[in-house]
């Protein structure tokens, strides 16, 4: 810990004024962990999330080493087409989660306030709206988002493309489920392959993003059958390797290595032991950094993630043969996209899935959305027979914690359900 | 008949009227929250909450929303769950306005069309839909515009009392320009709604809108003599914007942030009231009075103290007193004044003319006149350091950064006043958990080892890190340090956004803590200003708007 801490402080005192010397330690210091993750990984970990480890590492280790080649994205972008023209996903979300983990998010979050920024925006927008603006990230080729579940992200990347001074591409995805809806976005996705193809000089090549949209959709499948086994299973798991799921289906989505991770994931969920403990399904982002939840739900036998929302993307029903129809369908029909509602049937039936005695519904602070809805999830939840516990925090910012009432009502939410027997 | 209520500029009314609707926007600030903060997050914009108010009052029967952003998405939800509206219709509103936008909202309109006209009975009338058009009227001539999120009813009203000039509501749903050009001549329903989609979408975008870049033409008007920038609290769309123009305009600024509720709005009155005065220093002159003996007076009404200086005709301090303001701003002035007056052996007839400032200025009845603590702490900084640019002013329930230029007049100002994280309230509070006085506090912390970060912002959480902290077992002078470091670190956040220029002063009780103020010197990289009489400075600078006042 005390390494990363004072790892933390030196980008924290560099970034600014010394924006080149604290980039090159930012990257020097995630290469170092993800040498450890690949040759001293984390045994507690079943095998294919000690290599997702090392996938996420890599992943975010591609746009420090690489900027020109690499597309600054929101979580939900469909990333097949970049992957095709050959650009990495910079993605906001896991840049702020990875630089909260090397302890460096305060003074960023400072710097976006003190430009101006609203205190309540979102911390991953934040986050890395400093990082941007203390020069400590490096200027990408290109900008691709969406406005899907998050209406922060209009305002977050169109800054940051004036910040970079670099082309940038929105998808707007209307709310409501319908084909003409699917078409609107569809139109827009060709737009998006003329956009890339300029931006980086290649060529779509039709059938190869045909072949990754099968992939893609493969991919789905597999992670869906894998939650479907798990239900009677005891798979030990830390706090990141839930959020990173939510990675690899969406912004690493349609990739050989993801493909790879999901045959693994089942390969290992049939070697694993029968259920164990209360098993938790998990709302919106989970707080990694945070003591308290990591003492109550990691690799611990009496009580753990079985599932996250995030990595759900959609039920896999899309037409692989028509690419831009297909990725449209996945926006528009995202588990997230829509009314409160719908998101919250999505939950309750992958919760079931899961075999899960209990759900959190984290309010991650700043999350609109999240936020007001969250009274309305707890009595449908608890209708569906899933108790649930609103617990506030936030996913980066450590100032937002509250580590002592964390603690006492997730503690106390998991006795209540030891004290339910098993709810399922 | 039931009114149909809505709250964006983009909510077709005048297709809604063609059905036999009457239309009305929902824009009232409720006296709090207590309804909806039981089925919504306290956490969520207040605009959002006074709509769950206003339907849970029952006052509302019909509702056509448009999802704006991801809060009215929510409420409509909420709402729906409710059961309690007769009429509840969100709007899948596109966020572009390019052509294969304009086919999709055609659809929505039709849709809405369909929906409202099963639920009215009613049919479409192309000549109540061509009599909807109606042009809002403008102001042509030099005023001031509201910009930034949806100001509500109450608190516009006020702003237009405080402004020295006519007032434009250009926030939000207010600046709806749909009515200016009429409808095509033909009733056939299909061309009609080719035509108003272009109609809708072709308003100056509001921040939602993925090209928002005709919004330039909102900040570039003529007339313009100056800009109020409204945000939400829990509303992120407008914060970014405000940090895209505020270092570029040529016009005056205010950012004013209100959290929809009656009382929030209450506490507004003195920044709006200090922006007016530094538009207009005219504002500040008073009628003018007679020379008598030449003393003048300035009392500041503090929430903790009474400050009050009296000066004679050279502008020479004779009297500065101090008094805690106790039970009431009216009978505290009152008792600093006589105290004041009898240190200076003067009678109350000797004072030629008295200003008042602080919270309780306007409860004070002796004053000739009243002037913002803003205003007023320029004035006095000025005259006790006129080289300062930048004054700090930590006190008890607020805290505020006030730029000023080389006359003393505020060029740009901001407060804190909403969280007491960064006052002094913070430190006092802490201080109690700690179990040492405010004094002991301020000779403590400057011998520290360790160098603690105290993480949490909010004051409930900060205490109970104090607490592990002292559990821990570390010494008083580290946790203090870090104490301080955080209300410098916000202090400093607040200076910055000023664009806080050297040399700084730092006024208020605040200013005596020596360990406060030198961690601030260093998160700012530079030293401060403390006078001996920074405690007086806003009474000392109504003092001499006093003197202002009297003809030499
Ligand atoms: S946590 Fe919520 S507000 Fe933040 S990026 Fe995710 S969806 Fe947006
Ligand atoms: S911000 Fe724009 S979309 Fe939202 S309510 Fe206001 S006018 Fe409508
Ligand atoms: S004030 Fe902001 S958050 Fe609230 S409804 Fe309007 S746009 Fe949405």
């Amino acid at each position: 810990m005390q390494v990363v801490e004072t790892f933390g402080r030196y980008l924290d005192q560099w970034s600014g004024p010394h924006p080149v010397r604290a980039r090159r330690l930012l990257r020097l210091g995630w290469e170092a962990q993800n040498l450890k993750n690949k040759y001293l990984p984390d045994k507690r970990l079943i095998p294919a999330d000690r290599d997702l480890a090392v996938i996420m590492m890599d992943a975010m280790l591609k746009p420090l080493q690489k900027p020109e080649s690499s597309a600054i994205v929101s979580v939900f972008t469909p990333c097949e087409m970049l992957q095709e023209v050959g650009l990495n996903p910079y993605n906001v979300e896991a840049f702020s989660c990875y630089l909260s983990g090397s302890r460096c998010e305060r003074g960023l979050l400072q710097q976006a306030e003190n430009a101006g920024i609203s205190e309540t925006l979102c911390s991953y927008h934040k986050t890395f709206l400093g990082a941007a603006g203390k020069q400590l990230l490096p200027k990408p080729r290109c900008i691709v988002y969406t406005n899907l579940t998050c209406d922060a992200n209009l305002l977050t990347f169109r800054r940051l493309a004036q910040r970079f001074q670099v082309p940038s591409f929105a998808i707007d995805v209307p709310m409501d489920q319908t084909p003409e809806n699917v078409a609107y976005v569809a139109q827009q996705l060709e737009q998006l392959a003329k956009f890339l193809q300029e931006c980086t000089g290649k060529t779509i090549d039709q059938e190869a993003l045909r072949a990754r949209l099968r992939r893609s959709r493969r991919t789905l499948e597999k992670f869906n059958q894998f939650q479907t086994a798990r239900a009677d299973r005891y798979l030990p798991t830390d706090l990141v390797t839930p959020l990173y799921s939510g990675m690899t289906n969406n912004i690493l989505l349609g990739t050989e290595q993801v493909e790879r991770y999901v045959d693994e994931l089942l390969r290992d969920v049939a070697k694993a032991g029968p259920a164990r403990g209360k098993r938790i399904y998990w709302m919106h982002t989970i707080p990694f950094w945070s003591d308290a939840v990591r003492q109550a739900l990691v690799f611990n036998e009496g009580a753990q993630i079985v599932g996250c929302e995030l990595s759900q993307v959609c039920e896999p029903d899309f037409d692989p043969e028509k690419p831009f129809e297909a990725m449209a369908w996945r926006m528009v029909y995202h588990c997230l996209n829509g009314s409160a509602t719908r998101r919250i049937e999505a939950g309750i039936r992958h919760a079931r899935q899961a075999g899960a005695d209990g759900v959190v519904w984290f309010d991650h602070w700043g999350c609109k959305h999240t936020l007001g809805s969250a009274q309305l999830a707890k009595k449908k939840f608890e209708e569906a027979g899933l108790p649930l516990l609103i617990l506030d925090g936030d996913g980066c910012d450590r100032s937002h914690g509250g580590e002592g009432q964390t603690s006492t009502r997730l503690g106390a939410f998991l006795e209540m359900l030891e004290e339910g027997g098993t709810t399922r | 008949m039931n009114t149909t209520y809505y709250v964006c500029k983009y909510t077709p009314i005048e297709l809604l009227a063609a059905f036999g609707a009457r239309c009305q926007n929902l824009n009232g600030m409720p006296q709090g929250f207590d309804r909806a903060d039981q089925i919504a997050h306290a956490n969520i914009c207040g605009f959002g909450k006074s709509l769950i108010e206003s339907v849970l009052e029952g006052n509302v029967k019909e509702l056509v929303l448009v999802n704006c952003c991801d809060t009215i998405r929510t409420v409509s939800d909420l709402l729906h769950e409710t059961g309690k509206l007769d009429f509840l219709y969100t709007v899948d509103m596109l966020h572009t306005g390019g052509e294969c936008s304009r086919e999709r909202t055609v659809a929505q309109l039709k849709a809405l069309a369909r929906a409202y006209g099963e639920y009215k009975g009613t049919q479409f009338d192309p000549a109540a839909f061509r009599a909807a058009f109606r042009p809002a009227p403008r102001l042509r001539e030099p005023h001031i515009s509201v910009l930034g999120a949806r100001m509500g009813k109450e608190l516009f009203e006020m702003v237009q009392k405080a402004m020295p000039y006519p007032v434009e509501n250009e926030t939000c749903v207010h600046n709806r320009s749909v009515g200016e050009v009429l409808p095509p001549e033909t009733d056939d329903f299909d061309t009609l709604m080719e035509w108003y989609a272009a109609e809708l979408l072709g308003q100056i975008p509001c921040m939602r809108m993925m090209d928002n870049t005709g919004r330039k033409r909102l900040f570039n008007d003529p007339n313009l003599k100056g800009i109020i920038y409204h945000t939400v609290k829990f509303c992120d769309f407008y914060s970014f914007e405000y940090a895209a123009v505020k270092q570029n305009l040529a016009v005056p600024l205010l950012k004013i942030e209100s959290d929809y509720t009656l009382q929030s709005s209450g506490q507004l009155l003195t920044r709006l009231e200090a922006f007016a005065e530094s538009m207009d220093m005219t504002r500040c002159e008073g009628k003018e009075k007679k020379m008598g003996k030449g003393y003048f007076a300035g009392i500041d009404s503090g929430s903790t103290s009474t400050d009050v200086v009296i000066l004679d005709k050279e502008g020479k301090m004779v009297n500065g007193t101090i008094l805690p303001t106790g039970a009431g701003a009216a009978v505290g002035a009152e008792r600093a004044l006589e105290e004041a007056l009898k240190d200076a052996g003067l009678q109350r007839e000797d004072i030629d003319a008295i200003v008042t400032t602080g919270y309780g200025r306007t409860a004070i009845s002796d004053g000739d006149k009243s002037i913002t603590e803003i205003t007023c702490h320029a004035r006095g900084a000025h005259y006790l350091d006129p080289t300062v640019r930048t004054v700090i002013d930590i006190g008890g329930q607020d805290s505020k950064v006030i730029r000023l230029d080389e006359n003393g007049n505020v060029v740009n100002f901001v407060m804190n006043d909403k969280c007491a994280a960064g006052t002094g309230r913070f430190l006092e509070m802490m201080a109690r958990t700690m179990e040492m006085s405010l004094d002991q506090m301020s000779q403590t912390g400057l011998k520290y080892k360790e160098d603690i970060t105290i993480s949490s912002m909010c004051t409930v959480f900060a205490e109970s890190e104090v607490v592990s902290l002292i559990a821990q077992n570390k010494p008083t002078d580290d946790i203090v340090h870090g104490l301080n470091k955080a209300v410098a670190s916000k202090t400093a956040a607040l200076a910055k956004r000023v664009g806080g220029e050297e040399r700084y002063m730092m006024t208020g009780g605040v200013s005596k803590n020596l360990g406060l103020v030198k961690t601030l010197e260093e998160t700012l990289g530079t030293t401060l200003v403390v006078s001996d009489r920074a405690q007086l400075c806003g009474a000392l600078g109504a003092a001499l708007f006093a003197k202002d006042m009297v003809q030499q």
